[in-house]
């Protein structure tokens, strides 16, 4: 059984991708998933949850086959929590205009995003990066 | 009667013939360059015997199958629930079942390959020889060749890309890959499907219009019911655009299995 690339297929994709495009200018944020055909989301991290976290970048791995943020965000009661935020591979964040230099240690910043499953466990995925108050962060 | 060689000659005549011989020697030895030359000028310019060459089509370059070229990626894309997903038999329902994600291989940076490799969204580059096309994948840095000259691989060689042969045939390339080795998340990277060293992909590339367009037959008895297809396309790379190098980190690749609840301890 083949799933053939039919003419009315072309053209709702020639669609899909004005619509993509579209909407990332849109939201303005940075928004990056993990998933990008390496691996599912799913068994890593939770899709019917979502957590924040606001906090200092300490490092910035920018590689492949995943990228990633560590940030420490403190929390209401003082305490501090060292979240690791997944990212997409370099490769493909940089052709976004993405480089190891985007984020540094000593920014500071906010993410949005899906919780790791691991109890203990302090990482997020598919998240949207901007800075503390709400504006984009942009390469 | 004793013979005068060369070296017993006088001196005046040994330079007299030398004169003579030295320019004889390069008249000859150019002339035999030239054919050499011409000869190989004049052999077939693909190893595929009869080929026409207005069959063989251009898939040179750097091809683009990213987002822009495939909006959509994910677990149902190029497996389509209800439309060309695979239909597993009780040994891949088996595997699949038992399969936990932290033991897929690409968390140690082991390659991927077909049928996955074709559709992962990055850049691929396309080399057109006469004995071969070498395909070069920015994923994973991996290379692929396919032979066009008939040859043929050791039965016991089994290699994470297979052995790959092709012919061109009406206006496309058509390639036939076998001797994978076994993989127990060979098939995609979504859903625990393994594939074993029966698996057979077959793939026709044209062109058409910009677009580098691919049809892949995946055949696995091992773990499949029946042969499963997918159509897609890669639109070309920017200009000037050069791959760039993967690198698979060792600890990146891992470090995902740190959020996994196993299902196994």
């Amino acid at each position: 059984m083949d799933r053939g690339l039919g003419m009315g297929e072309v053209k709702e994709d020639v669609v899909k991708t004005l619509l993509w495009i579209s909407g990332m200018v849109l939201v303005g944020a940075v928004l990056v998933t993990s998933v990008g055909a390496h691996h599912a989301s799913g068994p890593f991290y939770d899709p019917e949850k979502s957590v924040e976290a606001v906090g200092t970048v300490t490092k910035f791995v920018f590689r492949n086959p995943h990228s990633f943020v560590y940030v420490d965000a403190v929390n209401a009661d003082g305490s501090t929590t060292a979240w690791e935020i997944e990212m997409g591979a370099s490769v493909s964040m940089s052709r976004r205009g993405w480089t190891p230099d985007t984020i540094k240690a000593g920014d500071q910043i906010k993410v949005v995003g899906q919780p790791s499953r691991a109890p203990g466990t302090f990482g997020m995925c598919c998240a949207e990066l901007t800075r503390p108050d709400g504006s984009p962060l942009r390469p | 009667m004793r013979t005068m060689g060369i070296r017993n000659r006088p001196r005046s005549e040994r330079r007299r013939q030398s004169t003579v011989c030295q320019p004889l020697l390069t008249l000859v030895g150019g002339t035999l360059a030239v054919m050499a030359v011409m000869a190989a000028m004049a052999t077939p310019a693909f190893a595929q015997a009869g080929v026409d060459p207005a069959d063989v089509p251009d898939l040179t370059g750097v091809w683009d199958g990213g987002f822009r070229a495939r909006p959509v990626n994910g677990p149902n894309m190029p497996w389509v629930p209800g439309e060309n997903f695979p239909v597993l038999n009780e040994r891949g329902l088996a595997h699949q079942a038992v399969f936990d994600e932290a033991i897929a291989p690409k968390y140690d940076c082991v390659p991927s390959a077909s049928p996955a490799l074709q559709y992962d969204p990055y850049m691929m580059e396309v080399t057109q020889w006469p004995d071969r096309v070498l395909v070069r994948y920015e994923k994973d840095d991996q290379i692929r060749t396919f032979w066009l000259d008939g040859r043929e691989t050791p039965s016991n060689d089994f290699t994470v890309q297979g052995f790959s042969s092709g012919r061109y045939e009406d206006g496309a390339l058509l390639v036939e890959t076998t001797k994978f080795t076994f993989d127990v998340a060979g098939f995609d990277d979504y859903n625990g499907i393994p594939s074993s060293q029966q698996k057979k992909v077959t793939e026709r590339y044209w062109r058409e219009g910009e677009e580098l367009r691919m049809t892949l037959t995946v055949e696995d008895p091992m773990f499949l019911r029946e042969p499963v297809s997918y159509t897609t396309r890669w639109l070309p790379g920017p200009e000037g655009y050069k791959l760039q190098a993967y690198d698979c980190d060792p600890f990146e690749a891992g470090h995902p299995r740190k959020f996994l609840v196993p299902t196994y301890r």
